[in-house]
């Protein structure tokens, strides 16, 4: 049969009523799936938008909460009574915070409003520690609290306002996480954000607030006391680059950039070895002023381990000799991917500094430096005068539950949240077969801290949760 | 930013999650920079992290990574990719959570070529690694 023919068979088939009745049967069948489709489509609209609701719902509510605790805070007749009133203040904004993440606004609009919550919490959760221990408020944080509940009652005020929109159907949810090509479309969703533009707004002036705690403002100004010698060329920096990795090693190396933000200001090199694959560099910022190593990294292919830890520990404990940093300790170690890092902080007359910290990756293989993070150490560094402890380290001993086993002890300085430094006796020891150190405050004998240890047997120790410090701040001992 | 699990401090109950952390930071550099060097997917990983630590963002990982609209690779769901656990994505999560950070700070990233914001390129650009541009 030619073309032809077969083309007048199917014709005179389609004639046929049975076939009319087919096609029918088919488009009826994609119209019905169509409309399924568009359908689930709308549910999941719809669900989405009922999340959004109740994020900004349960936002309004905390931020109101918040208000009304901060107002009470200034009234209470007790320190006692504010401790508390605060502790719910600092639950409340976490919540609002938690909250004003998940709304469809992009983060850019919202960010000073995010600011704001996250340092109400904050602020609330220092002065709560002081007032736990029967300090009343002092005027300047009587102050502070009555600025911030100024603030917050602005806040609450504007988000009152865009619920009432929300609710007449003024702002969909829809138009501000779409990023349409449509004109119209964009025209409302600018309307939208702009709603959340003026309540951010309210923020714009708000004043630095300094306390004790991580997010206070004058935490990214601290001057870097480790950073010593004088300010060097790039070139300078440079030769200081290839005696690091030894010139024998060294093939070229290549300047990346500068970065002249934040405390530390640094050149970037890239560093090509010699015998190494073309695109297996390492990645290098040397400090402007005075040319330290800030960090490194030499991502290579690990082969088959042939070093055991200890004499990966001694090997890092050499090259920071080699290099300038003098005693220092391994204090606590990872090993995974063939390669182990090891923290090592500065021992002074006995007493570890664990927020000189440096981490060093070594490579199992050979026992090659393939790591290298020193902004601990370069942030906190300096000869400290170390006050005489007013407890012995009996009476210390003595202030631990006595439920757990104490297997070591000495004194430690150790870094806080916020960037100041506590001398404790640092305590190691077991309670139901977990391991926990304890830190006891050597001149007032409070407890600062509890820390458990848990493992996991693949990864050797391994630390656990993730928290808003920085890692210069927190250490990790090892036992 | 890493402590053993802390009785005495305002974050104690976020589990222990370092496995599954080291995962959903993989899987986020997996969606973003894949082709990227392995310095540039380090960089990704510590944006995230430097975005956890500051206060005008959430302050959990998975608040950072699933803020709507932060990410494109969580828009588009590239984020749900199965990873191989011997990629260098993995690697490079687990070098940005032990607390290298080629950024040395920033809180953004943008790919110049394809980046629609106009917002974001009011950031001064603090570092170019591959592709990326990073900024505070």
């Amino acid at each position: 049969m030619g073309y032809r023919e077969k083309l007048l068979d199917f014709k005179r088939r389609l004639s046929d009523r049975k076939m009319y009745s087919i096609v029918f049967v088919v488009m009826a069948a994609i119209a019905i799936w169509g409309i399924y489709q568009y359908k689930h489509a709308a549910n999941l609209r719809q669900q989405l938008d009922n999340q959004y609701n109740r994020a900004f719902y349960d936002m309004v509510g905390y931020v109101n909460n918040v208000e009304t605790l901060l107002v009470k805070s200034l009234i209470t007749s007790t320190p006692e009574k504010t401790a508390s009133t605060l502790q719910e203040a600092w639950r409340q904004s976490n919540f609002a915070q938690a909250y004003l993440g998940q709304l469809p606004v992009a983060q850019d609009i919202l960010a000073n409003t995010s600011k704001f919550l996250s340092q109400v919490g904050d602020f609330s959760y220092s002065i709560n520690n002081n007032s736990m221990g029967g300090k009343p408020l002092s005027d300047k944080e009587f102050k502070s609290i009555q600025d911030l509940h100024g603030y917050a009652a602005a806040l609450g005020k504007s988000l009152d306002a865009l619920q009432e929109e929300l609710n007449s159907g003024r702002i969909k949810w829809g138009e501000l996480s779409q990023k349409g090509p449509g004109v119209f479309q964009k025209v409302s969703a600018n309307a939208a954000a702009q709603q959340f533009e003026n309540i951010d707004k309210t923020f714009q002036e708000y004043p630095r607030l300094i306390y004790d705690g991580p997010f206070s403002d004058h935490l990214s100004e601290t001057e870097s006391k480790g950073l010593t010698g004088e300010v060097l060329s790039e070139e300078k920096v440079k030769e200081k680059v290839i005696q690091f990795f030894g010139k024998d090693r060294v093939e070229s190396v290549g300047s990346t950039g500068k970065n002249d933000s934040g405390p530390i200001k640094t050149y970037s090199y890239t560093v090509k070895f010699k015998g190494a694959p073309e695109e297996q560099m390492a990645s290098v910022d040397f400090t402007q002023k005075g040319g330290h190593p800030y960090w490194m990294i030499y991502n290579r292919p690990v082969n088959e381990k042939k070093i055991d830890i200890d004499k990966a520990k001694r090997l890092g404990k050499e090259f920071l000799a080699k290099h300038g940093f003098e005693n220092m300790v391994d204090t606590y170690y990872l090993s995974e991917d063939g390669t182990a890092v090891i923290n090592y902080a500065h021992k002074q007359d006995d007493v570890i500094m664990y927020p000189d910290l440096i981490k060093v990756k070594i490579a199992l293989d050979t026992g090659e430096v393939v790591g290298l993070e020193s902004k601990g150490y370069l942030s906190s560094h300096t000869a400290r005068k170390i006050q005489e402890p007013k407890l012995t380290m009996e009476e210390a001993r003595a202030k631990i539950n006595s439920r757990i086993k104490i297997d070591s002890s000495g004194l430690a300085i150790i870094p806080t949240n916020f960037k100041t430094e506590l001398l404790t006796y640092e305590f190691k020891g077991k309670f139901n077969n977990q391991d926990f150190i304890v830190y006891i405050n050597a001149l007032t004998g409070k407890e600062e801290n509890i820390l458990m240890i848990i493992f996991q047997r693949k990864i050797g120790k391994l630390l656990i949760i993730y928290m808003k410090d920085s890692i210069d701040k927190i250490y990790i001992p090892h036992l | 930013m890493f402590s053993l699990v802390n009785f005495d401090t305002q974050t104690t109950a976020q589990g222990k999650g370092q496995a599954n952390d080291v995962q959903l930071i993989a899987r986020a550099i997996n969606g973003e920079a894949r082709g990227e060097s392995y310095e540039g997917q380090v960089a990704v990983g510590a944006v995230i992290l430097n975005r956890v630590e500051n206060p005008k963002f959430p302050n959990t990982l998975a608040g950072v990574i699933y803020q709507p609209g932060a990410f494109t690779a969580v828009s588009d769901g590239q984020i749900n990719v199965p990873i191989d656990p011997n990629s260098s994505v993995v690697k490079a999560a687990r070098d940005a959570m032990n607390g290298w950070d080629p950024t040395n700070g920033c809180i953004y990233y943008w790919n110049p070529a394809t980046a629609t914001s106009k917002w974001i390129w009011s950031r001064q650009i603090i570092k170019k690694i591959g592709k990326h541009n990073f900024g505070k």
